[in-house]
């Protein structure tokens, strides 16, 4: 019985749209997907249903969150269109695509700025004060394209003279900011580097873990980790996303959404809030000498 | 009863500890049985488990040994070797690694102790060779270890993929959750053993009660028999149709049988009773009817001629015989209401009385007498009771003997009892003669009454004694009296009657 009536309706539903706006309204039902990477703690899987509610209401079309392990995959299912939208970091943005496939939605604002940095974080126990200190020992980077965890460590140990390949004793990529806080705290790595953003929210939500690290060296600031969308998505849902995403420091829900975040608002970007990064990478990639 | 040799110890103690004692010994060699089981199959469980982690552990590290993703692989022997409960802090993992071939650190779950990329230094030769060996397993393997901190399971598995071995998983799992998890099964299982006995105790005092309640009736049923007493025998009620209940009905049978038996003899001893009363009272009425139709004959013939004197001369003389002889018969049969009365007690002298009547007796026949009183002074004798037995005795040996012959006459004092023998050669007693011989008024003499050993019996069961009598016909007699030295001693013997 119930087979039948579902088989009905969705006839009628399907015959009721195909005679109004039949190609609008299936483009209406097809999810929007939206990438993320490990620039955000993503362990809250609540906090994100309620972001994509919220988004969903904003944009009128259903949104689905993409996550994998590694920033290179995320700019790969961009790259082929897979996703439309995804909040990437830094230094893939500068990177460069011949043609250009990206556009800038958004830039978040952390403690006021656009901006964050990068720690070099050892165990609390740990005698180092400087990566100097760290020679020989186990180092922990986050992810090959990351630019806190991964670009600008690199970068300040080439400052000091020292060839980053052969530094250290052993490193590994976790993948992801927060276990690189965890592999430090449980000692599995001497020292590592994290995206300051992500080092701040943790010490709110799990302060048991940063306390048994502390941090070594800040670096400068750089453009924080931006929401970008595809060129060749479609204008109306990029209008949209963007004003959603933007709108969001103006209602309650959306203020919420911000605090869970623990950022202040999005803010529309330019490409140069960026420059940093990219003179990073050119130096980088010209063998890293001061 | 706790300090008492348990052969005293009542059956309803006996049979209910009994019966604990087999309950409790049977439930715990069964449990020591289960537990001993138990215990195997939870080390068992507890060596899958160890080779189970390390497998999965191996299963993902060749992957990440090859890529040199050192957090991931410790993150998988981490999530693996977690409690699968997080409030469970048994630890029962003792220790975790993954190892090079060239025995270097890839992943321990002490990694401050155990740096990643740094060889695991055994810090003495022994910890050096069970690296050795370590690396040298090429197949899953496990076995039981102990050290200093307690037994461990060891499982080792070597990290392959095709062939190329590139590292190997060591794992130690603590044994100690083979010894709790037994103790908890041996609890279990002691708690049902305890149970179990209470039970049995309880079925076995149960059991017992039931058994013992008829026992208990019986013994004190046959303590009433033992006594004598047949009237007060409640009969037992049998509960079951086991040995126990035929025991009680074949008792409830003999008591039953017993009391009619006695009743029976109770109605024969007064049928005698009578009977006898009813001989003495015909032997009476015979021996004063005998004389008394003579004396009516005289009597009729003197009030025929009263004025005939010689006739009165004639008659009168058996008048008084006859009459005599009455006396004699009541007389004799007074004894009986005599020996109720206070008897005189003197010492043993008194019987020498008896000596001078009977030398009258004999006159000058030549009948020797041969005397031996034995008896000191003293000992305290009833007299006249003696003194009438011994006449008795004597003037009936005397007689026997007829004109010649010899008389003896024995008393002592020996065993508590005064023994008197009476001994002659005359003709002796015939055998029918000897089964009637103490009857009353049986006698074999023209002249006698017939009550005369019948007194002398009559004084002796008096005194508590008894008297037998041996004869040979034409040998003579032995008459021999036993009498209780109590009866003769303690002067209360009729006294208080």
């Amino acid at each position: 019985m119930t087979g039948l009536i579902t088989r009905r309706r969705a006839l009628a539903l399907l015959g009721a749209s195909m005679f109004a706006h039949p190609l609008r309204a299936a483009e209406e039902e097809r999810p929007v997907r939206f990438g993320l990477t490990a620039v955000v703690v993503r362990e809250n899987l609540q906090f994100f249903e309620r972001w994509r509610h919220y988004l969903e209401q904003r944009i009128g079309r259903p949104v689905r969150f993409v996550q994998r392990r590694s920033y290179r995959e995320i700019m790969g299912l961009l790259q082929t269109g897979e996703i439309d939208f995804a909040w990437i970091c830094g230094y893939p943005y500068v990177q460069k695509r011949e043609p250009e496939f990206l556009e800038l939605m958004a830039v978040p604002v952390f403690m006021g700025e656009p901006l964050y940095s990068s720690y070099i974080i050892v165990h609390r126990d740990n005698p180092a004060t400087s990566l100097s200190d760290l020679k020989g020992k186990v180092f922990a980077y986050s992810d090959p394209d990351s630019n806190s965890g991964y670009l600008v460590p690199r970068f300040l140990l080439a400052s000091t003279g020292a060839l980053p390949d052969n530094f250290y004793r052993l490193t590994f990529f976790t993948y992801n900011h927060a276990e690189t806080v965890e592999a430090i705290a449980n000692r599995v790595a001497d020292g590592g580097a994290v995206d300051s953003y992500v080092w701040e929210f943790m010490a709110k939500t799990r302060p048991a873990v940063t306390e048994r690290t502390k941090i070594i060296l800040r670096s400068q600031k750089f453009g924080f980790p931006p929401l970008v969308t595809r060129s060749a998505a479609d204008q109306e849902l990029k209008r949209r996303m963007q004003a959603a995403i933007l709108g969001m420091k103006e209602d309650i829900d959306g203020r919420s959404l911000l605090a869970e975040l623990a950022l202040d608002s999005f803010s529309p970007a330019t490409p140069v809030l960026f420059d940093g990064i990219r003179a990073v990478a050119q130096r980088m990639s010209e063998g890293g000498k001061p | 009863m706790i300090f008492s040799h348990p052969r005293t110890w009542s059956l309803s103690v006996k049979l209910p500890l009994t019966i604990t004692a087999v309950v409790v010994g049977v439930a715990i060699t069964v449990g020591m049985a289960i537990v001993v089981q138990e215990r195997d199959r939870i080390r068992e469980n507890l060596e899958e488990k160890a080779l189970v982690i390390a497998r999965g552990v191996a299963g993902v590290a060749y992957e990440a040994v090859l890529r040199s993703d050192y957090w991931g692989l410790y993150k998988s022997l981490q999530s693996m070797t977690a409690p699968t409960d997080p409030s469970d802090n048994s630890t029962s993992i003792l220790g975790g690694m993954v190892l090079d071939t060239e025995g270097r650190v890839l992943a321990h779950l002490n990694p401050e102790a155990n740096p990643v990329g740094m060889p695991l230094l055994g810090a003495n030769p022994e910890q050096r060779k069970w690296l050795r060996e370590v690396l040298e397993v090429n197949a899953p393997h496990i076995h039981i270890s102990r050290n200093e901190k307690g037994g461990y399971v060891e499982s080792i598995v070597p990290v392959q993929s095709e062939g190329s071995v590139v590292g190997v998983v060591v794992l130690h799992l603590s044994t100690q959750e083979i010894f709790t998890r037994t103790l908890a099964a041996a609890g279990i299982i002691f708690a049902i053993a305890i149970a179990l006995a209470i039970i049995g105790s309880m079925l076995g005092a149960y059991i017992s009660r039931r058994m013992i309640r008829p026992l208990n009736a019986l013994a004190s049923g046959m303590d009433t028999v033992g006594r004598g007493d047949f009237t007060r025998i409640i009969p037992v009620k049998p509960r079951d149709k086991d040995e126990i209940g035929q025991l009680v009905e074949s008792f409830n049978r003999m008591t039953g049988e017993l009391a009619g038996k006695k009743q029976l003899e109770q109605q024969l001893a007064m049928n005698e009773k009578l009977a006898a009363l009813g001989r003495i009272a015909a032997g009476v009425a015979h021996e004063v009817n005998n004389p008394l139709g003579g004396m009516l004959n005289c009597l009729d013939i003197l009030k025929k001629k009263p004025g005939d004197e010689t006739l009165i001369e004639r008659y009168l003389p058996l008048l008084e015989r006859g009459l005599n002889r009455i006396q004699a018969i009541v007389q004799g049969l007074l004894v009986e209401l005599r020996t109720d009365q206070a008897d005189s007690f003197g010492d043993g002298g008194c019987v020498e009385d008896v000596k001078e009547l009977i030398a009258a007796e004999i006159g000058d026949r030549p009948i020797q007498l041969l005397w031996s009183n034995q008896i000191d002074s003293s000992t305290c004798v009833s007299c006249g009771h003696l003194q009438q037995v011994a006449h008795n005795l004597l003037r009936n040996a005397v007689q026997a003997v007829g004109d010649k012959g010899t008389v003896a006459f024995r008393t002592q004092v020996s065993g508590g009892k005064l023994l008197i023998e009476v001994e002659d050669n005359g003709a002796g007693i015939p055998e029918e003669v000897l089964a009637h011989l103490f009857d009353p008024f049986f006698t074999t003499k023209s002249s006698g009454t017939g009550l005369g050993l019948w007194i002398t019996y009559r004084l002796v069961s008096r005194m508590n004694g008894e008297i037998e009598v041996e004869s040979e016909p034409g040998k003579g007699s032995l008459f021999r009296v036993k009498v209780p030295s109590k009866s003769v001693v303690l002067p209360a013997l009729s006294g208080a009657a």
